[in-house]
């Protein structure tokens, strides 16, 4: 036998039963959650020409994409997210669309690198949503809200949203006049909280004083509001300001949805900057070590499709979702089981319109397909009851948890309707 | 309250980092006591100890399965991890180096490069615009220059005796390295308080 012919590949999972019910019911869930905000699924290829994927400002890197050709030597990728698809289809295929408008989607997105069931997957399952046409606080804090009501739906309770600004940090690299090089040296150390490398970094650029405090306290800028109360009175420049009032109008409308315990505040919140234009977001729950959600406003992206339209959007991880959920011991109903096995002899006419009937009256019925032994099967499977059938009105109901057998009609059993 | 998870790297970094954490009030005991135990509990501060070989500890605080972790810088770099490095330890100081037979200076042109740290190895060499092949070797680094295994060596280098008694010596600085406390980036959120108390107090003790 070939090597690799019974393994499945690293980061790609077989789903069994159980589990898929739950995925389903999780992702069901959440489709309601963002129909009822009156967000409606489109679906776009699960694969497409690497072009769309590769702009500059991406906010996936090329090695991380899972890559192959077509018979014309196109290179295509298996998409690693969904958002710049959907800002793809915005812009050419929706382009007399009454603005704003409202897209979700659920669906399998490919990343190549380590793999981690549950948290680093190469295939894992997005569902989002996107609001475009429109760069208002509002648009952003409502698919925040959206995000927070769908979290809480599925179960979750105890998990924090975090919101940043793109610009503030954009905005006080603007007032040092650093470099691009510099900038990029000074966001990944902020990015990694790293407070001694900010401490030599902003020594040897001979920042002026009072910007020099202000960046040392980036890495620290998160928590509650009282963050904001502390930056408020800081010398900042105007990019900084004007990005520190809209993240306090977000925070704003917010408390209006009822939903300002699950929200806290990063200011040192700097990845993605070159795809993020505004609020960036992050959802963290107990027992993942990775965020269980995030997004932000992109007001570039659709424009690199040549048509440009500002746009806020998020996105939930399902399986660090269901990790989380597990963790938190969040009871689920709905694992899949057989109310009723069917056995037959003769009359099988009759045995195929009482398992109808039972399956119409919200029962989850099998038929006996002949074998050794059918009660014991249906003790091993956890069935509830045997109907055997006897002849075309009489059957024999047999209780398999007190193993009593009760001699009926099928008239009875059906409760009189027609068969 | 839940358990707080700290990684440690086996080893002469543990018990330097157990002596700082005996300063700022944590109880690690049971730690000090002859054991094969891997995991330590401190029930007053409810935090956990766990031992882990080094280069295993940014793994277990990325996923998570720690909340804090100390390491040593190499380690940081050659596993690339995306951790928040909040503090410098100062202690496990010692230096990234190439090094050859003394008093050479690294050959020009394609070299071969015997190396634990691949790909902090790679990395200098590909800042430095020269082609390399790297050969991956897990110690005794210093042989592979001896044995015409390779042309130089990355390596640590502490006092440099073992450089020497082998004929060997310094080349390039490629870095300073010490040992640094690192953070899950979900714990920093979802434990603030706790996480910043444990980093305030150590970053007082190493000032």
């Amino acid at each position: 036998m070939l090597k690799w012919k019974t393994h499945t590949p690293e980061g790609a999972l077989d789903i069994l039963e159980n589990e898929c019910a739950l995925k389903r019911d999780v992702e069901g869930r959440i489709k309601n959650i963002f129909n009822s905000y009156g967000y409606f699924e489109v679906q776009t290829p699960t694969f497409e020409f690497y072009d769309v994927f590769a702009d500059e400002s991406g906010e996936v890197d090329q090695t991380s994409m899972m890559k192959f050709f077509d018979r014309e030597g196109r290179i295509m990728v298996l998409r690693p997210d969904i958002t710049t698809p959907i800002a793809r289809l915005v812009a050419t295929k929706l382009q007399g669309a009454v603005m704003p408008k409202r897209i979700s989607y659920i669906g399998s997105a490919f990343r190549d690198g380590d793999a981690h069931a549950g948290a680093i997957q190469k295939e894992f399952t997005q569902a989002g949503v996107e609001l475009i046409g429109q760069n208002s606080p509002e648009a952003d804090a409502e698919v925040i809200a959206i995000t927070i009501k769908a979290l809480l739906d599925v179960g979750l309770t105890e998990f924090q949203i975090d919101i940043g600004q793109a610009e503030f940090f954009k905005g006080i690299m603007q007032q040092t006049g650093l470099g691009s090089d510099a900038i990029e040296k000074m966001r990944q150390l902020i990015d990694g909280k790293s407070f001694v490398g900010i401490q030599e970094l902003v020594d040897e650029y001979k920042i002026e004083d009072n910007l020099k405090q202000l960046i040392l306290e980036l890495p620290n800028l998160f928590g509650g509001m009282d963050v904001i109360e502390i930056i408020k009175n800081r010398p900042l420049g105007e990019q900084a300001k004007k990005a520190l009032d809209n993240l306090i109008e977000v925070y704003n409308i917010l408390i209006d949805y009822g939903y300002e315990k699950y929200i806290s505040i990063d200011l040192g919140m700097v990845q993605g900057l070159n795809y993020y234009t505004g609020i960036i977001i992050k959802g963290f729950t107990r027992g993942v070590g990775f965020p269980v959600c995030g997004g932000g406003r992109y007001d570039n992206l659709i424009g690199e499709f040549g048509k440009s339209v500002p746009a806020t959007g998020v996105a939930i991880g399902i399986e660090r979702l269901i990790s989380a959920l597990s963790y938190s011991g969040v009871k689920f109903e709905g694992t899949p089981e057989i109310h009723t096995l069917i056995c037959y002899d003769k009359s099988r006419s009759t045995a195929f319109k009482i398992a109808n009937g039972l399956r119409s009256s919200g029962l989850c019925v099998e038929m006996w397909l002949g074998g050794d032994n059918a009660n014991e099967y249906a003790k091993n499977k956890n069935i509830g009851g045997i109907v055997k059938v006897i002849d075309d009105e009489n059957i024999d109901i047999v209780n398999l948890k007190d193993g009593i057998t009760t001699r009926t009609s099928i008239f009875d059993l059906l409760g009189g309707e027609e068969i | 309250m839940r358990y707080l998870t700290i990684a440690l790297a086996k080893g002469r970094l543990s018990e330097l980092s157990v002596e700082i954490f005996e300063k700022i009030g944590l109880d690690c005991s049971e730690m000090k006591e002859k054991s094969r135990k891997l995991i330590f509990t401190d029930e007053k501060n409810k935090l956990k100890f766990i031992l882990v070989k080094a280069s295993d500890v940014p793994t277990y605080v990325e996923y998570g399965a720690a909340d804090i972790g100390i390491v040593g810088k190499d380690t940081l770099l050659e596993e690339g991890k995306n951790l928040y490095e909040v503090l410098d330890l100062k202690f496990g100081a010692c230096t990234m180096c190439v090094c050859g037979f003394a008093g050479g200076k690294i050959p020009s042109g394609f070299i071969r490069v015997a190396s634990k740290y691949t790909n902090i190895a790679r990395d200098y060499f590909t800042s430095k615009g020269q082609t390399i092949e790297i050969i991956k070797l897990n110690g005794s680094v210093e042989l592979a220059p001896l044995i015409g295994l390779s042309e130089v060596i990355v390596d640590i280098v502490e006092s440099g005796k073992t450089l020497k008694e082998n004929g060997l010596d310094v080349l390039e600085e490629i870095c300073k390295l010490s040992a640094r406390l690192v953070v899950n980036r979900v714990s920093m959120k979802m434990e603030k308080a706790r996480i910043m108390d444990i980093v305030d107090k150590v970053a007082e003790k190493v000032k």
